[in-house]
């Protein structure tokens, strides 16, 4: 038998390893895109399994707008690295020193 | 144990161990071959829930688009992925720390919801009723939720115009096909009948 | 479902996209027609600001859109603002010869995300509202395309506030999971049978997404660098409109959704404007950059309001809505003297650039003195109105350690605004000509300083009436 919590305990997981993912990998944006990637990943499991389990089709619909925006924010995000590429030839924030952080 | 119960352990595990190495694989590509495997696995999850609609949605929008659009912007750029690593090992420690602390919390919440949450009240997953998965959601998303509908469009705009907006260039001086001019060329225009005379030669 | 009641009561975003999208499409048809765009866009906002607050109140469309007196106050007001930004705009980016039509366009778009927010009724329409303007914002930092630190700016505003709306999105997920519904009232009748540990952690995760977006500290991290690298009148708008309508988003949520948790969460929000206005007043003492200096002072100004809001009552929301107004016209006024003055073709942008500036430009180095004190909420000035009303609704709630801490606070964060007034009219003035002002920032450098020394004595009390009027329909329930 499968429970809602061994749902939403994988989800936990993904998310926990997307914002470890953030922390570990300061530099490397393209990675920090992926687990902003992992973390709404995360959250659509566990929106479905809630709308499974809740007998409630709403939680889908939520996970069907979260996709969508998901992958729009993934284009805007690629699109701003790659005009910041263009203009510094590199992808590592840590080392734009232009502004003081 | 049931097959079900396989399959949700095998593709839980997939999705956790290949997210795992999406965040630590050493060259970027792997990373995103990583993500592709989670994204997979997470449909098979969706379709063991009896979310069919989502699951396919899942591999269509992500390994279909995005992961795409990942994969040619890291083969676009040339960057040198091996400095990018600096710094992995020693932030490991302490993220590892702040995560193993986040995620018990996480689980014990996730298992108080199942206990005390709104969802207490059914103990299974909903049964595939008279209307599939994909009806259900049909029926509420262009009526009850057409407003978030148009809304969601909008942002998919803006995300179009903004990644227009900021990587499209227009280079002076490269030469491309006009269609509208090539179509409106008659034998009028596009020909041009001289007489020349004997050892005058062709004026400008 | 009655589609023409529901579209009626939705006539504000109504006319927002259809100009949206008739904009793009006569933008990309025509290239001359620019300024064009950007004048349509601008009366596509004044028509919407005017239907919301003429129109109807209801709900509609399954709960998710609520117009009311609260979304009625602040869409007036997100419009007004999102218009401001782009007569500057256009002008500004014209003078740097990258005049664009997508920049209204997306102006626009962000005014119709931040309406949305204003009037959402449950997490879906919370969410999208909040996506549609983040994307917005993302592009319109980073707009600027072949200036790096507009790039960077960018970037990095769009890495944090993707975090941001990631966390956000997991505590939603957490409180559809306990509460059973996504519908803010339906959230309020489980809250009020009995608030579980669940939905407060993902109530305390739903906080911290939407302080991000408000630049509350410890949540602040982006702002500073954001407002150094992006376009000047870009952070004019980041300052403003979406702060309101985050703000009256916050109110929504804890007050219609949560009101019955109050205790639990005004620890968590009382602990965030705390945080807020030490770092704000602290770090803006040491800032040079006139645009990371805005940047702090917003950071502490956020925390006031916040400090307002935990009062959890209607004149606490009233406050906060009266504070944010104020400062918005104020901040409007700093950012447009900044835009409009020059020298050498360079923009003034430290404090070495202004120094000795009423020697040369006495009109603007007056208008920059009359908002600075406002900012620092000396009496006769509109800031000084908008943090009285706001410790009087905390001493009224029986908050009165967290009213002395930001008094107090308040008179540390005065130095860095007097050193501003000091290095204009004392010190001397570096080498170099200051160019002539661009009439329209000038102009709207003066009404917003002409605002807070006069007008502010015949808008207060009509303004404190509609933000009543506001707070009431927030906490009706």
């Amino acid at each position: 038998m499968i429970t809602l919590p061994m749902y939403l305990t994988v989800a936990a997981a993904l998310f926990t390893i997307g914002v470890l993912g953030i922390f570990v990998n300061r530099k490397n944006i393209i990675v920090i895109l992926m687990s902003i990637e992992l973390i709404l990943l995360a959250v659509n499991i566990n929106l479905v399994a809630f709308s499974v389990y809740l007998h409630d089709v709403v939680g889908q619909i939520f996970a069907l707008f979260v996709l969508t925006v998901a992958a729009a924010e993934a284009a805007v995000g690629l699109a701003i690295l790659v005009t910041f590429f263009r203009n510094r030839g590199d992808i590592a924030v840590d080392d734009a020193n232009l502004m003081k952080g | 144990m049931s097959l079900q119960a396989v399959a949700f352990y095998l593709m839980a595990l997939v999705s956790v161990v290949s997210a795992l190495l999406v965040v630590s694989a050493k060259n970027p590509v792997h990373s995103v071959l990583y993500l592709i495997t989670v994204f997979f696995s997470a449909a098979g999850l969706f379709v063991l829930m009896g979310a069919e609609f989502l699951a396919m949605l899942l591999v269509v929008v992500y390994v279909g688009a995005v992961a795409v659009l990942f994969l040619f912007v890291v083969m676009m750029l040339d960057v040198d992925f091996v400095a990018l690593r600096q710094g992995f090992a020693r932030y490991l420690p302490i993220g590892g720390a702040i995560g193993v602390i986040l995620l018990v919390e996480m689980v014990l919440v996730a298992t108080a919801v199942a206990e005390h949450g709104a969802a207490a009240k059914y103990a299974a997953p909903l049964a595939a009723g008279e209307i599939s998965n994909t009806e259900a959601i049909g029926r509420v998303l262009y009526t009850d939720y057409l407003y978030l509908f148009e809304a969601a469009g909008l942002v998919l705009l803006v995300a179009m115009i903004g990644a227009l907006v900021l990587t499209l260039r227009h280079r002076p001086g490269v030469k491309r096909q006009n269609i509208a001019a090539q179509v409106g060329r008659t034998p009028a225009k596009g020909m041009e009948i001289v007489q020349i005379k004997d050892g005058a030669g062709i004026p400008e | 479902m009655n589609l023409s009641g529901a579209l009626s009561l939705a006539l504000p975003e109504l006319v927002l996209t259809i100009a949206a999208l008739l904009l793009l499409v006569v933008g990309a048809f025509s290239k001359k027609a620019i300024s064009m765009v950007s004048l349509g866009a601008g009366l596509a906002l004044t028509v919407a600001a005017f239907l919301a607050a003429t129109g109807p109140a209801g709900m509609q469309f399954g709960g998710s859109y609520i117009a009311d007196n609260a979304a009625a106050f602040a869409k007036v007001f997100i419009y007004g603002f999102s218009a401001v930004a782009i007569l500057l705009g256009d002008r500004w980016l014209k003078r740097l010869d990258n005049q664009s039509f997508e920049f209204p366009v997306l102006i626009v778009i962000a005014a119709l995300g931040m309406g949305m927010m204003a009037s959402a009724g449950d997490l879906i329409s919370l969410y999208i509202g909040i996506e549609l303007h983040s994307l917005a914002l993302y592009v319109l930092a980073a707009f600027r395309r072949d200036d790096a630190r507009s790039s960077e700016a960018g970037l990095k505003y769009f890495v944090l506030g993707a975090l941001s709306s990631g966390m956000l999105l997991y505590g939603a997920s957490l409180i559809y999971g306990f509460a059973g519904s996504t519908r803010f009232d339906v959230i309020a009748t489980a809250v009020q049978a009995g608030a579980q540990n669940g939905v407060l952690f993902g109530l305390v995760f739903l906080i911290c997404g939407l302080a991000f977006k408000i630049s509350a500290a410890p949540f602040h991290m982006w702002t500073p660098d954001v407002y150094e690298g992006a376009p000047t009148p870009v952070v004019m708008f980041i300052t403003t409109a979406p702060k309101l309508a985050a703000m009256v988003l916050i109110a929504r949520v804890l007050i219609d959704a949560f009101g019955d948790a109050v205790e639990q969460w005004r620890q968590v929000v009382l602990a965030i404007a705390m945080i807020s206005v030490v770092v704000g007043a602290f770090a803006g003492l040491v800032q040079k950059n006139l645009k990371r200096l805005i940047a702090y002072s917003s950071i502490a100004n956020i925390g006031y309001a916040l400090i307002g809001l935990s009062a959890a009552n209607q004149q606490g929301v009233a406050s906060m809505l009266v504070f944010m107004v104020l400062y918005m016209v104020d901040v409007t006024g700093f950012l447009a003297c900044l835009m409009a003055l020059k020298r050498e073709g360079r923009p003034m942008e430290t404090l070495a650039d202004i120094s000795g500036l009423f020697r040369q430009k006495p009109g603007m180095a007056l208008v920059m003195t009359v908002l600075s004190f406002s900012f620092l909420g000396l009496p006769p000035f509109s800031g000084f109105w908008g943090k009285f009303f706001v410790f009087r609704a905390a001493l009224n709630a029986g908050l009165w350690p967290v009213a002395v801490a930001g008094l107090v606070l308040s008179v540390v964060a005065a130095f860095f605004y007097l050193r501003v007034i000091k290095v204009m009219w004392f010190d001397p003035a570096p080498q170099g000509a200051v160019a002539k002002e661009p009439v329209e920032a000038k102009a709207v450098a003066i009404v917003a300083g002409l605002f807070s020394a006069a007008g502010i004595w015949f808008a207060l009390s009509g303004l404190d009436h509609l933000a009543m009027n506001a707070a009431a329909a927030l906490s009706q329930r």
